[in-house]
């Protein structure tokens, strides 16, 4: 046998398959006993095909290492992590009305700022914020949405609540990957498709091209929609090489499009220029255009914002939606949420100190050992300061980036992230993980994947799930009981869940 | 379609096409130099000749041996022109242009792009060669395959068809340009003419000609015949004039063509009209229709650039 749940050694962390050694979560009880099953030389053999169909599929992230750019395998563990859909159910729910309540709060900022006159956000959160682009002040985006593309991470702490840890309203990437995960462990374990009731992920690059079309400026059941790269270099590229295939669309770099005298947005091609009427941009903001932006820019397109601000293209997400990313801003979520609908919030926010406010300021400095501190504009886990595992050295020199400039930092408490059993050198072992869905609206509707990509510290004890540093990923089942289960069997469930 | 994978797309196919024919040239010139015998000293060199690169040769080896010279055509990438360095480039073109290309030939360049990794050094010793070769040969068919039967045959297509049949028809006169030199030539006081056809047949071998051409001509092999096969059949899908007219049955579906057409018909009459009997029997004149061919290739990329790929 291949390995002895019993003897699985979950730490103190939360479990997502195993509620105690030998006693699998019920969504999980079919996949372990499976896996159970195999010999060592069975799982090695799934683990190796596994490793060699990313290979061969090209699965790679690109890193940038003294100078040279490489491009890594995408590190993967074949064993899956499972949700059990009645759990998922509730947390789409929450991402749907969190997503929600974001649009709104960007429509709102770029319009009347309601929410700061009705002093629920501080003005100073807002002008002092980076990601603010006055040049977007008034523009009114087709149905009023303006990070139609979100992810947002979600983080399970010891006792099993699920929190929102942040959203990613500018140009979110993994979904390639959680797409291609389910490729590959389609190729392992193709048996286990046949006795799991596992939910399908593959809708999601049809209905990001709805999301998409429906920005079109002109009618018409054909729009143009292409996918605006910054190029080879970048470390999503394979991410927009794959979804622009998925989608059929044309995958675009900046210097293929020009803005015309007529402030259409055109693309070169070998039968001269032609109209482009929505563009999903993998570009930051201050890249996109250098008339309007960064004047040094070569990877955006001259005028493309005159282009969208008139109205004659759709860009996805719309410019400036970045200010709901910001972590200080984060911090507001749940009071926007019962702000612009009135409701409470399905999903929590990790608590959160904002040093900007002195007594948050003074309750973080005295504990900087036990808290992690985090930038309110990086991405990708940099800048941050994880207290517990910090030297007196780094704390003190957090201490002083946070008197000096306080808006741009703010503190959560450190969460034990749940884990999942994954393979490593040493035998099967719990590794930390979070899940990042992601959430498509379209102003009528919202579409939330089924269940998204979980992200794996493959380092031991390690809470950094980068790809970038170190992290790797899982296939995420969404796991339908309610067929396979007797009366019997959701009785002992219960009981198991409640112990 | 975009200019720049339009071009990215012809150079995918120009890019294959050399890999495929290189690993060919390598191959049938070591059967050549086992059917010689040893006082005969054709070498290595020709090959060097043939692909155009003895400057660059030059520059990192001395001496053109064996082992220099298939190092340097299989897996030296300080050379652009060689195995490892065309799939190389044609695996970053079809990173840039994966969206047009079906996700098979992604995976199958990838088989053969990190095989050539993992084996060139060992592959290129002369116990594993053929071995070795003989993947990358079957690896680029695999992939050509994958192409004609899942890609659609859209304009995109056409350029990466271009692309093989220009690299090819280009090949084609470089093999007949260097070879009808070398026999022309006394070699190092030892007369290569009784050794003649047996240099003729590895030309038809190199191009994969050879059956075809027993079918085709009926006739012995010699200089003649083999160079009117090779540039002027009409069947054969190595022949000058085969790449030709595939190149010009893409016009229907390219705009704003009259200037490749023009550029196409140009070339197509060279050869065509070429009086082969008696460019045999001139001094150089083999060498010089090969020339004057491989212009005419030059005019009709820059043709395809000026009107598709150059961005306005």
């Amino acid at each position: 046998m291949a390995f002895e749940w019993s003897q699985y050694k979950c730490g103190e962390a939360f479990d997502e398959l195993l509620a105690a050694p030998g006693r699998p979560r019920p969504a999980a009880r079919k996949l372990l006993n499976y896996l159970q099953s195999l010999t060592p030389k069975d799982l090695a053999d799934r683990r190796l095909a596994a490793d060699l169909a990313i290979k061969v599929m090209g699965i790679t992230f690109t890193v940038y290492s003294e100078g040279k750019t490489l491009d890594r395998a995408w590190p993967f563990d074949i064993i899956p992590r499972v949700i059990e859909r009645r759990e998922w159910e509730q947390t789409e729910r929450g991402l749907k009305q969190r997503v929600n309540a974001l649009n709104q709060f960007i429509q709102d900022i770029y319009g009347d700022q309601k929410i700061v006159k009705d002093k629920v956000v501080p003005a100073q959160v807002l002008t002092e914020s980076a990601n603010f682009r006055p040049q977007c002040v008034g523009v009114q985006p087709k149905y009023g949405v303006w990070a139609h593309i979100c992810g947002s991470d979600l983080v399970r702490d010891g006792d099993g609540t699920l929190y929102v840890l942040e959203d990613n309203l500018r140009v979110p990437s993994g979904v390639s990957y959680m797409l291609e995960n389910r490729m590959v462990i389609k190729r392992v374990w193709p048996e286990l498709f046949q006795i799991t009731n596992i939910l399908p992920v593959d809708d999601y690059p049809a209905q990001l091209y709805d999301t998409l079309a429906a920005l079109s400026p002109r009618p018409g059941d054909q729009p143009t929609v292409v996918l605006l790269t910054p190029g080879i270099y970048n470390s999503a590229y394979f991410e927009h090489a794959y979804l622009a295939q998925q989608m059929g669309v044309e995958l675009v770099e900046g210097t293929d499009l020009l803005v015309g005298d007529d402030d259409c947005v055109y693309m070169r091609t070998i039968y001269g220029p032609k109209r482009v009427d929505v563009i999903y941009r993998r570009i930051d903001d201050m890249f996109l255009d250098p008339e309007t932006f960064r004047a040094d820019s070569v990877l955006g397109v001259k005028g493309l914002m005159r282009a969208w601000i008139r109205g004659k293209v759709g860009l996805a997400n719309a410019p400036g939606a970045g200010v709901a990313d910001d972590k200080v801003i984060y911090a507001y979520v749940p009071a926007m949420i019962k702000y612009y609908l009135g409701e409470d919030p399905i999903l929590p926010n990790v608590p959160s100190f904002l040093c900007l406010d002195e007594l948050h300021r003074k309750h973080v400095l005295a504990n900087l050992d036990k808290l992690v501190v985090k930038p309110a504009n990086e991405s990708g886990g940099y800048g941050m300061l994880i207290g517990p595992r910090s030297s007196r050295e780094e704390r003190e020199r957090f201490a002083r980036l946070i008197e000096k400039n306080p808006r741009n930092y703010m503190a959560q408490p450190t969460l034990s992230l749940s884990t999942g059993p994954t393979i490593t050198d040493e035998g099967v072992e719990p590794r930390h993980l979070d899940l990042r869905p992601f959430i498509l609206s379209r102003g009528e509707s919202t579409y939330v994947t089924t269940g998204g990509l979980t992200r794996v510290a493959l380092v031991k004890n390690s809470l950094v799930v980068n790809s970038s540093q170190g992290g790797g990923s899982k296939d995420t089942w969404v796991v339908d009981l309610d067929e396979e289960v007797t009366p019997g069997q959701l009785q002992e469930q219960l009981q198991e869940q409640n112990q | 379609m975009l200019s720049r994978v339009a071009d990215n797309l012809y150079w995918l196919g120009r890019y294959l096409q050399r890999a495929e024919n290189t690993a060919r040239l390598i191959n049938v010139n070591a059967l050549l130099m086992l059917d010689l015998p040893r006082r005969v000293k054709l070498g290595w060199a020709p090959l060097i000749a043939i692909v155009g690169a003895d400057d660059i040769f030059r520059t990192h080896y001395s001496e053109a041996t064996e082992d220099n010279v298939v190092h340097f055509l299989a897996t030296d990438t300080r050379y652009p022109g060689s195995i490892s360095s065309s799939l190389l480039h044609a695996r970053e073109i079809l990173r840039t242009v994966r969206d047009t290309v079906p996700r098979d030939a992604w995976e199958r360049l990838n088989d053969v792009y990190f095989y050539v990794q993992e084996h060139g050094e060992t592959g290129v010793a002369s116990a594993q060669r053929q071995a070795f070769l003989g993947e990358v040969i079957t690896g680029a068919l695999l992939l050509d395959g994958v192409l004609i039967s899942s890609m659609s045959h859209d304009v995109g297509y056409q350029f990466l068809r271009i692309g093989s049949y220009l690299e090819q028809a280009d090949m084609t006169t470089r093999i007949l340009d260097v070879r009808s030199i070398d026999v022309g030539r006394e070699q190092s006081g030892a007369d290569l003419s009784p050794f003649e056809n047996i240099v003729w047949m590895s030309v038809l071998r190199s191009l994969t000609a050879y059956q075809m051409y027993r079918r085709h001509m009926r006739t012995r092999v010699s200089g003649a015949s083999v160079l009117r096969f090779l540039l002027q059949n009409r069947q054969f899908p190595r022949s000058v004039m085969f790449c030709l007219s595939s190149i010009a049955s893409t016009l229907p579906l390219l705009p704003d063509n009259r200037k490749i057409e023009r550029a196409i018909e140009r070339t197509r009459a060279l050869v065509r009209d070429a009086n082969i009997d008696a460019l045999v029997k001139a001094e150089g004149g083999v060498p010089r229709l090969m020339d004057e061919i491989q212009i005419g290739l030059g005019e009709l990329h820059t043709a395809l650039s000026d009107a598709y790929f150059q961005m306005a």
